[in-house]
C-alpha cells in the first residue's frame, strides 16, 4: 500500500511517497491532478510491481504531456532499478538524487547512502568506502556499477 | 532415447558444467566438439538431453544445419523439451534462439562455479526427463522445506507476497533480495490469477480485467503458491489448472527490453507485460512446465548470496517444458 504526503511550497507540489506501488495504487486519486511543478521524493518506496510501473508511467506521462516539470529525489533502490530498466519511467523528468546501496564487509549489514546524480557523474561513479554505522567496518558499493548507474551513463 | 547427455561445445567451462548436470541427472555425459559431430551422435545414439553452445548466430545456424542434414529438424529424435542452449549473452541479444523451433531451454553462461551451477541445473534436468516435470520438491535439494498455500481470492495476493518476504528475511536474505523475490512472487501469482484463465477455445478470460479486481479463486480458478528453501536456493512455484501457457508469447515478453525503446502503456489490456522480464533481469531463473489444458507450474529460483552484487549476477536460466 502506498502512502502519500503532499505539501505545496510556493508553486511547487512536493510529494513524499512511502510503501509499495502495485495494482491497487490509484495515483490519480492519491496525487491529484498534475501540478505545474512536482518534486517527487521516493525514499520510502520499497517495491513496485509491473502493474505499478504501468500506472506510474501513465500518471507521469500524462503530467508531462500537460506541461508539468518533474523532479525525482531520494530515489530508493527499487525506483532506481525501474529507471534503469525502462527508458521512459521518469517521463523526461530530472533525477536529482538517488540512494546507493552499500554492504558492510565485516557485519554484512545493508546500508544506503544518498548521492546527488551530478556528484556521481563528477566522480565517474567511483564511490568511496564508507564506515558501517553499526560496526564501523568498511562498507562498499553493493551492486553492479554498469547496471545501477546505467541511466546516468546513457 | 538413451540415457545420454550430449554436450555440443568446445568450451572447457561447459564441459565442467555438463559433467555435473549429467551426474545429478544420472545420465552418461558425451561431448561433441563440433555441430557435425553432435548431429552424428544424435542420429546414432538418440541422447535424452542435449546441451549445445549457441553463443552466436553462426554457431546456432551451424548446429541447426547439421541437425537438419543428419537427423531432420522435425525428427522424433529432436524434442525442444530436451534441448538446452548455452550462451554468454543475455536473452535479448539472442533473438535467433527465441525464434528457433528447437528452443526449449536457455542457459546464461555466468556459471560462477560450473560444478555448483551444474548441480542446481542437474536437478531440473532430472525432473524434465521424468514423465511430468511438476512439483517444486523435484527442483530443490532433498532437505528443502516446502510450504504450500492455496489462495481463495485475488485480494489475498498482497498478503501472500508480504508473508513470503518476511519468510525470506527470517531466512537471512538481505532485505533488497527479499523485495526482489517478493516482486517475483507477485508477478507469477498475478499471471496465474489473471492471465492463465482461458475459455474452452483458449481465449483469455480476464485480459482486460483490472488486476486490482477482487475475485474468488474457486474450482479451476484455484491458484497455489509453494515456497521451498534448501539453505542455498529458494524456489517459488505458482500453479494454475488451465495449462494455457503460450511459448512464443512468453518468450516475447521475457526477452523484451525497454532501455532503448519506450514502454508504451496499452489501455486495452490490464496487464503490463514486463513482470517476468524484470524478474529475470534481477537475477531470477525460471522453469515453466505446462500441460495443455490441464496445469501450468511457473517456478522462479534465486540463490541466497552474501552480497546483492552476486545476487544480481548469479547463474541463471529460462527453461520450458510443454506437454501436449
Amino acid at each position: 500500500m502506498l502512502n502519500v504526503v503532499k505539501e505545496q511550497i510556493g508553486s511547487i507540489l512536493s510529494i513524499r511517497l512511502s510503501g509499495a506501488i502495485e495494482e491497487s495504487t490509484n495515483l490519480e486519486k492519491l496525487l491529484g491532478p498534475p501540478a505545474p511543478e512536482m518534486h517527487i521524493h521516493c525514499k520510502e518506496v520499497s517495491r513496485i510491481n509491473s502493474v505499478g510501473v504501468k500506472l506510474w508511467i501513465k500518471y507521469f506521462q500524462d503530467a508531462q504531456s500537460r506541461g508539468s516539470k518533474l523532479k525525482f529525489s531520494e530515489c530508493s533502490t527499487a525506483i532506481v532499478e525501474q529507471i534503469n530498466l525502462i527508458s521512459n519511467f521518469i517521463a523526461n523528468g530530472v533525477v536529482e538524487s538517488i540512494f546507493v546501496p552499500f554492504s558492510c564487509g565485516k557485519c554484512r549489514s545493508e546500508l544506503v547512502g544518498l548521492f546527488k546524480t551530478e556528484d556521481l557523474k563528477k566522480v565517474k561513479f567511483k564511490l568511496p568506502t564508507l564506515k558501517c554505522s553499526k560496526c564501523t567496518g568498511p562498507a562498499t558499493f553493493d551492486d553492479i556499477p554498469e547496471e545501477y548507474f546505467a541511466f546516468l551513463m546513457r | 532415447m538413451n540415457n545420454i547427455l550430449l554436450l555440443i561445445s568446445a568450451r572447457p567451462e561447459d564441459e565442467a558444467f555438463a559433467a555435473e548436470v549429467a551426474a545429478v541427472a544420472a545420465l552418461t555425459c558425451r561431448v561433441a566438439r563440433s555441430p557435425e559431430e553432435g548431429a552424428e551422435i544424435i542420429a546414432s545414439d538418440s541422447p535424452r538431453v542435449i546441451l549445445a553452445d549457441a553463443s552466436d548466430e553462426e554457431c546456432y545456424s551451424d548446429l541447426e544445419a547439421a541437425i537438419q542434414e543428419k537427423v531432420g529438424l522435425f525428427s522424433d529424435k529432436i524434442d525442444a523439451n530436451a534441448i538446452h542452449f548455452i550462451t554468454s549473452q543475455n536473452l535479448e541479444k539472442v533473438p535467433y534462439l527465441i525464434q528457433s523451433p528447437l528452443f526449449g531451454h536457455f542457459i546464461f553462461r555466468n556459471y560462477g562455479n560450473p560444478k555448483e551451477a551444474g548441480a542446481q541445473y542437474g536437478r531440473l534436468v532430472l525432473a524434465t526427463i521424468q514423465e511430468r516435470a511438476f512439483g517444486l520438491e523435484k527442483l530443490l535439494q532433498e532437505n528443502a522445506k516446502i510450504q504450500t498455500v492455496k489462495l481463495q481470492s485475488t485480494v489475498q495476493k498482497q498478503g501472500a507476497v508480504e508473508a513470503i518476504k518476511n519468510y525470506l528475511l527470517a531466512a537471512k536474505f538481505q532485505s533488497r533480495m527479499a523485495s526482489v523475490i517478493a516482486n517475483a512472487v507477485d508477478e507469477i501469482l498475478m499471471n496465474a490469477m489473471f492471465d492463465a484463465p482461458v475459455d474452452d477455445i483458449g481465449r483469455p478470460l480476464f485480459a482486460s480485467v483490472s488486476r486490482s479486481t477482487a475475485m474468488k479463486l474457486e474450482g479451476r480458478h484455484a491458484v497455489e503458491i509453494s515456497v521451498g528453501f534448501d539453505g542455498r536456493y529458494v524456489g517459488l512455484t505458482a500453479v494454475d489448472s488451465f495449462g494455457s501457457l503460450d511459448k512464443a508469447k512468453l518468450l516475447s515478453h521475457i526477452s523484451k527490453v525497454y532501455t532503448e525503446e519506450e514502454y508504451k502503456v496499452k489501455t486495452s489490456v490490464a496487464g503490463a507485460g514486463i513482470g517476468l522480464a524484470t524478474v529475470f533481469r534481477s537475477g531470477g531463473s525460471f522453469f515453466f512446465s505446462s500441460e495443455s489444458r490441464h496445469r501450468t507450474e511457473v517456478t522462479v529460483f534465486f540463490k541466497r548470496t552474501d552480497s546483492f552484487r552476486e545476487f544480481k549476477d548469479q547463474f541463471r536460466f529460462i527453461s520450458t517444458q510443454f506437454y501436449f
